[in-house]
C-alpha cells in the first residue's frame, strides 16, 4: 500500500460552498422536507460523508416522536458546536443554535435549565465534544441534566482538513500524524459512563434503522443520554487510512459507501456491553477491525431538575423565615449631630468575631443612625495565620476614601494585632484593648488614650466566651460616642444568632458600663 | 421561564450590604432568574449570594465547570427567555471573552459582572485592580461595540446592575459591569426601593402568533423591516424554528460567507450602540464650569479622587470632575469639547494607563493628559492624586493638606 504524500493535503476540496438560501430545494416530495431548511440546501458536506445519514436518522426519530409520542417539535431545540457535524443545526428546521467550538453542551445547559419544557439535543462532532469541549461533556454527564448528546465520531477533524483528534485510533494516520498517531483515543461511551451517564449507546451509520430507534429512546430518556454515531469521513480520514485506501480519490461517494460496507463487516452488535469493553479495536496500522455497537446502558436515575425543584422548596421556606426578621426591624430617630471622619481599626485573631464586630459598628452607623459608614475586612495573606482585621470609616458626610488613613481609634484583642496596628494610629487616637489578652509594651505611645477591659473573661462569666467582641463594642460605644447606644444594640441583636441575643446584649451592657465609668474616672 | 414574576422574595429597604451582594440583589430586582458562574476571588460572593437567593425567587443558580461554560450557559438561558448573568474576575474574564463574542454576535441580552483584581495572569487574587478596562472594550476578537458600566459603591453596584440589565434587554447585547475588588468587597448602606418604583426594560420579543414563522427574521424588525436596528427576539420553543450562528450571518440568522454579509452584520452590531450613545452614556460632573484641569476617572478611583479634588479647590486650583459611570461607549464628544477649554486632564486609575489612552485620543493634543497610576494591589493614595493635581496646576507640592 503506497503511502500518501503530505503535499497532497490540499488536493481535495473538503466541503462544498455555503448555500445562502436563494434556492429552495424543498419539493414537498420527500417525507423529511418539513424538518429541513430547504433554503439552505444543498448542504456543505462531501459526497460519501456519513453526516447525511446521521441527520436523516435524527429527523426520522423526531418524526416518530411527533407521530407516535405526540411530541410538539416546536419545543425541541438543537445545539451544535463547530465542525462538519456542527452544521447539522443549520439544516434542521427546529430552533437551532450553532455556537462556539466545544461549547454546545453548556449553551444547551442554560437553554434547558431556563425552560425545562424544552427538549434539548446537542449534536456535534468528536473533536468538538471530546476535544475542545471534553470538560463540558463529562460535567454534563455528571449532572445528569435531561439533555441528549449525539456525538458523530469520524475519527478526525474533518472540516479543517483531517487533523488528528481525541478519537483517532492509535497508529492511524491524519494530516498531522503522517507517521501514525502516537496518542491513544478516548472510548467515548466509557468516558461518559465514568462521568455518570446512564444512557449510553453507539451505532455506525450503516445501522441507520437501529440508530434511529436508539435516538428515539435517547431523546425520551429522562436524564443525560449519550449516543455515539460512527460515521465515515470520506474526504479527510479515509484517504489516509487502510479502510479507504485503494479507492479512487476522485470518487468520494464510492469511498463513503465502501467505508460503510467495512463498518458493516466489522460491526458487532452487543447490547448491554460494559462500556469498558466497547473500545474500538484496531490493528497495528491503526486500521479499525471491530466496532462494538448497541445500547450499552439504559438505567434512569434521578435527574438534575428534580433535585433543583426540591431545593427550591427549602429555599422558599428559608426566605419566609428571613422575611419575618426583616419586617421586625425597628426604627430610631435620625441623628442631627455631625460626626467627623472616624476611622476604626479592629484587630485580633480568627474566631474572636473581629470581622463581625466591625460589621456591627458599620451597620449601626449606616442603617440605624443614618450616618455614612464603610466597612472593609482584610482578605488574603493579611488575614492568614490566624490574624483577623477589619476596618470601619464613619462620618456624617459621604466617605470618599474607604480605607483607613490614620485610625482614630482601635479595638485590639490580640498581642499580634497590638503590634501590627498601634504604630499606624493617628496622634492622640483612642486604643481599646482586651487587657486579659493584650499587654501594653513598655514603650507604649504616650499620645494614645488607652482603655482596657477583660472582655473575654467577662464574656466567659456571662456564659459565652464568643461574646467578648460584644463587650468590646459596649466599651467602644461609651468611649468613642460616634454611634448611638440604641443603634449599636439593635445592630448587635440583628447580627448575632437569635439564641445568643440576650447574652450578647448583656455583654454589650457590661462593656458600656465600664466605658461610662472610664468617662468619669479618666483612662487606664 | 419568562420575565413576569411575583414580587415574592425580593429584598427591599435599607441594608448594610457587601458590594458583591448588592450586585446580586440588583440582578434579582432586575428580573434575573438565571445565574451560571465559577468561583473566583473577589467575585465569588456574587455567586454565593445568587446560589441562596435565586431559588427563593424561582430562579436557577448553577456552578459550571469553568468560565467558558458559565458564559455559554447564560447565553443559552437568555435564548430560553431568562434574564441571565454571570460574574467573574480577571482570569475568568479572559476565559469568557470567547463567548462574550458569541453573545454579541447572537445579539443576546445578558450581564457579566467583572470584579476586577490585579493582573496579569493569576495576579493579585484578593487585591484591587482596574486593569481589565481595555480588555472590556476589545477582549473578544473581531469588531464590535460594547457597553460597560463602572460603579463606585455597593449602592451603585445595585443600581448599575439593574441598568446593565435594562441596557442588555433594550439593545439585545451582553453588558459588562466593570467593578473591582474594593467596591465588591466593601460593605455600605444600600437602599433598595420597592419594585414598583424601579423601571425595568424587557427585550423586544416576538411571541407565538405575533408573526407567521415563515415571515419571521431573527435579525429584522417585522414592522419596520429595518435591519440596522435592534430587532425583536424570539426565544426557543415558540414555534419560530429560527436558526442562529456565530458565523457571519444574514437577517434570518443563516451563515453568509461573503464581504457584503460581513458589512451588514458588523454594521448592525456597531450601529445599534453608536446610534444610541447619548442614551447609554452616563457621567457624573462636578465643578466643570470653571475648571481648567479636569479629573477623568471611574469606579473606585473616581471616588477616591474626590477628597484630593476638594482639597485642591480649597487651595485655589480650579479642578473639575468627570466620572465615567458608563465607560464604554466612551464619552468622546464631551472630552473633545472639554479639551478645547481646559489646560489638562488628570486620569487616576489602578492600571498603567488604559482609559488615559482614550482621553489622549480625544484630547488630540489640545490639552495635556496626565495619568496618576497605581499598578494594582491598592487604591490610589489621596496624597498621590493631590500631588498630581498640584503639579498639573503648576503649584509647588509643599502645602500641607487637611485631613481627609
Ligand atoms: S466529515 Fe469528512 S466527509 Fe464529512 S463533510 Fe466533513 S470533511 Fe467531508
Amino acid at each position: 500500500m503506497a503511502d500518501f504524500d503530505i503535499t497532497d493535503a490540499g488536493q481535495f476540496e473538503h466541503f462544498g460552498t455555503e448555500s445562502v438560501g436563494d434556492s429552495d430545494w424543498i419539493t414537498g416530495q420527500h417525507p423529511m422536507d418539513g424538518l429541513l431548511r430547504g433554503e439552505r440546501l444543498p448542504h456543505i458536506w462531501c459526497q460519501g460523508c456519513g453526516l447525511g445519514t446521521a441527520l436523516t436518522t435524527f429527523i426520522g426519530a423526531l418524526q416518530w416522536l411527533e407521530a407516535e409520542q405526540g411530541w410538539d417539535l416546536d419545543k425541541v431545540s438543537v445545539v451544535s458546536g463547530i465542525g462538519c457535524t456542527g452544521r447539522i443545526a443549520g439544516y434542521v428546521r427546529l430552533d437551532s443554535f450553532h455556537t462556539t467550538h466545544g461549547r454546545a453542551i453548556p449553551f444547551a445547559t442554560g437553554l434547558k435549565l431556563a425552560n425545562p419544557e424544552l427538549k434539548v439535543v446537542v449534536m456535534s462532532g468528536d473533536g468538538d465534544i471530546a476535544g475542545i469541549g471534553g470538560n463540558h461533556f463529562i460535567h454534563a454527564a455528571r449532572r445528569n441534566l435531561d439533555i441528549t448528546v449525539i456525538c458523530v465520531n469520524n475519527f478526525n477533524y474533518g472540516m479543517t482538513g483531517g487533523q488528528v483528534g481525541p478519537t483517532t485510533p492509535h497508529g492511524a494516520k491524519a494530516v498531522t500524524t503522517q507517521y501514525g498517531n502516537f496518542e491513544y483515543p478516548f472510548n467515548l461511551p466509557y468516558l461518559a459512563a465514568a462521568s455518570g451517564a446512564s444512557f449510553l449507546a453507539r451505532w455506525t451509520v450503516i445501522h441507520a434503522r437501529r440508530l434511529e430507534w436508539t435516538l428515539r429512546e435517547a431523546m425520551m430518556y429522562p436524564g443525560y443520554s449519550f449516543v455515539e454515531v460512527i460515521a465515515p469521513c470520506s474526504t479527510s480520514y479515509a484517504r489516509w487510512n487502510p479502510e479507504g485506501r485503494g479507492l479512487d480519490p476522485e470518487k468520494l461517494r464510492r469511498r463513503g459507501l465502501e467505508l460503510m460496507k467495512h463498518y458493516q463487516n466489522i460491526g458487532k452488535v452487543a447490547h448491554g456491553t460494559h462500556p469498558k469493553d466497547a473500545a474500538i479495536k484496531v490493528d497495528k496500522e491503526g486500521a479499525i477491525v471491530e466496532i462494538v455497537e448497541g445500547v450499552f446502558s439504559n438505567e434512569p436515575k434521578p435527574d438534575f431538575q428534580s433535585a433543583i425543584d426540591e431545593q427550591a422548596q427549602v429555599a422558599r421556606e428559608r426566605w419566609q423565615a428571613a422575611k419575618k426578621m426583616l419586617n421586625e426591624r425597628s426604627q430610631i430617630p435620625q441623628r442631627t449631630d455631625i460626626i467627623f471622619r472616624t476611622e476604626v481599626q479592629l484587630g485580633g485573631f480568627g474566631g474572636q468575631g473581629i470581622v463581625s464586630a466591625g460589621r456591627i459598628i458599620g451597620q449601626a452607623a449606616a442603617i440605624y443612625d443614618k450616618l455614612e459608614a464603610c466597612f472593609t475586612q482584610s482578605y488574603g495573606p493579611e488575614a492568614r495565620g490566624g490574624a483577623a482585621g477589619s476596618q470601619v470609616v464613619i462620618a456624617s458626610d459621604p466617605i470618599h476614601h474607604p480605607h483607613l488613613i490614620e485610625p482614630t481609634n482601635a479595638i485590639i484583642m490580640s498581642q499580634e494585632a497590638y503590634t501590627k496596628y498601634v504604630p499606624k494610629m493617628a496622634t492622640g487616637a483612642t486604643l481599646l484593648i482586651d487587657d486579659g489578652l493584650v499587654t501594653l509594651s513598655p514603650d507604649q505611645r504616650q499620645d494614645l488614650k488607652t482603655y482596657g477591659i477583660s472582655a473575654t473573661q467577662i464574656a466567659e462569666e456571662l456564659g459565652n466566651s464568643r461574646a467578648a467582641n460584644t463587650v468590646m463594642l459596649g466599651l467602644w460605644t461609651a468611649i468613642i460616642g460616634a454611634v448611638s447606644k440604641s443603634a449599636m444594640q439593635q445592630s448587635v441583636a440583628k447580627a448575632v444568632p437569635p439564641k445568643t441575643v440576650e447574652v450578647n446584649l448583656s455583654a454589650f451592657e457590661a462593656g458600656f458600663k465600664k466605658g461610662l465609668r472610664y468617662q468619669v474616672n479618666n483612662t487606664l | 421561564m419568562h420575565s413576569m414574576h411575583s414580587h415574592e422574595g425580593l429584598l427591599i429597604g435599607e441594608h448594610f450590604l457587601l458590594g458583591d451582594y448588592a450586585a446580586a440583589e440588583g440582578a434579582i430586582m432586575a428580573g434575573c432568574r438565571f445565574f451560571a458562574g465559577y468561583p473566583i476571588t473577589p467575585a465569588t460572593e456574587v455567586a454565593e449570594r445568587m446560589s441562596t437567593r435565586l431559588p427563593q425567587v424561582g430562579g436557577i443558580y448553577i456552578q459550571m465547570e469553568d468560565e467558558l461554560a458559565s458564559m455559554n450557559a447564560i447565553l443559552g438561558a437568555s435564548w430560553s427567555g431568562a434574564k441571565s448573568m454571570t460574574s467573574t474576575s480577571g482570569p475568568g474574564f479572559s476565559l469568557m471573552m470567547e463567548n462574550l463574542g458569541l453573545g454579541i454576535m447572537l445579539e443576546t441580552p445578558c450581564v457579566l459582572v467583572n470584579v476586577q483584581r490585579g493582573g496579569p495572569s493569576t495576579g493579585l487574587p484578593t487585591l484591587v485592580g482596574q486593569q481589565d478596562m481595555m480588555q472590556a472594550r476589545w477582549g473578544s476578537h473581531g469588531d464590535y461595540e460594547i457597553i460597560a458600566l463602572s460603579p463606585n459603591s455597593p449602592q451603585e453596584l445595585f443600581d448599575l446592575t439593574i441598568r446593565a440589565f435594562n441596557l442588555a434587554e433594550k439593545f439585545r447585547t451582553p453588558v459588562l459591569v466593570m467593578t473591582d475588588a474594593e467596591v465588591g468587597h466593601m460593605t455600605e448602606r444600600v437602599i433598595i426601593p420597592p419594585p414598583e418604583e424601579i423601571e425595568l426594560v424587557q427585550r423586544p420579543l416576538v411571541r407565538k402568533g405575533d408573526v407567521e414563522p415563515d415571515h419571521f427574521r431573527i435579525f429584522r424588525d417585522p414592522e419596520t423591516g429595518d435591519d440596522g436596528q435592534v430587532a425583536p427576539m424570539a426565544v426557543a420553543g415558540e414555534g419560530f424554528r429560527f436558526h442562529i450562528t456565530g458565523l457571519t450571518h444574514d437577517e434570518r440568522g443563516y451563515p453568509a460567507m461573503n464581504a457584503e454579509a460581513s458589512e451588514w452584520n458588523i454594521k448592525r452590531l456597531v450601529k445599534k450602540i453608536r446610534l444610541h450613545r447619548d442614551e447609554i452614556i452616563q457621567v457624573e460632573e462636578r465643578y466643570l464650569r470653571d475648571a481648567e484641569i479636569v479629573v477623568v476617572s471611574y469606579g473606585i478611583s473616581a471616588r477616591t479622587s474626590l477628597w484630593p479634588i476638594e482639597q485642591a479647590r480649597k487651595e485655589g486650583i480650579r479642578i473639575g470632575y468627570l466620572r465615567l459611570i458608563t465607560v464604554w461607549p466612551f464619552p468622546a464628544e464631551q472630552i473633545k469639547a472639554l479639551a478645547k477649554k481646559i489646560r489638562a486632564f488628570v486620569v487616576p486609575e489602578i492600571n498603567a494607563g488604559q482609559i488615559l489612552l482614550e482621553v489622549e485620543r480625544c484630547a488630540a493634543g489640545q490639552a495635556q493628559v496626565i495619568g496618576v497610576n497605581r499598578l494594582g494591589g491598592d487604591i490610589l493614595e489621596p496624597q498621590q492624586v493631590l500631588s498630581a493635581l498640584r503639579a498639573a496646576a503648576g503649584k509647588p507640592d509643599t502645602t500641607k493638606a487637611d485631613k481627609c
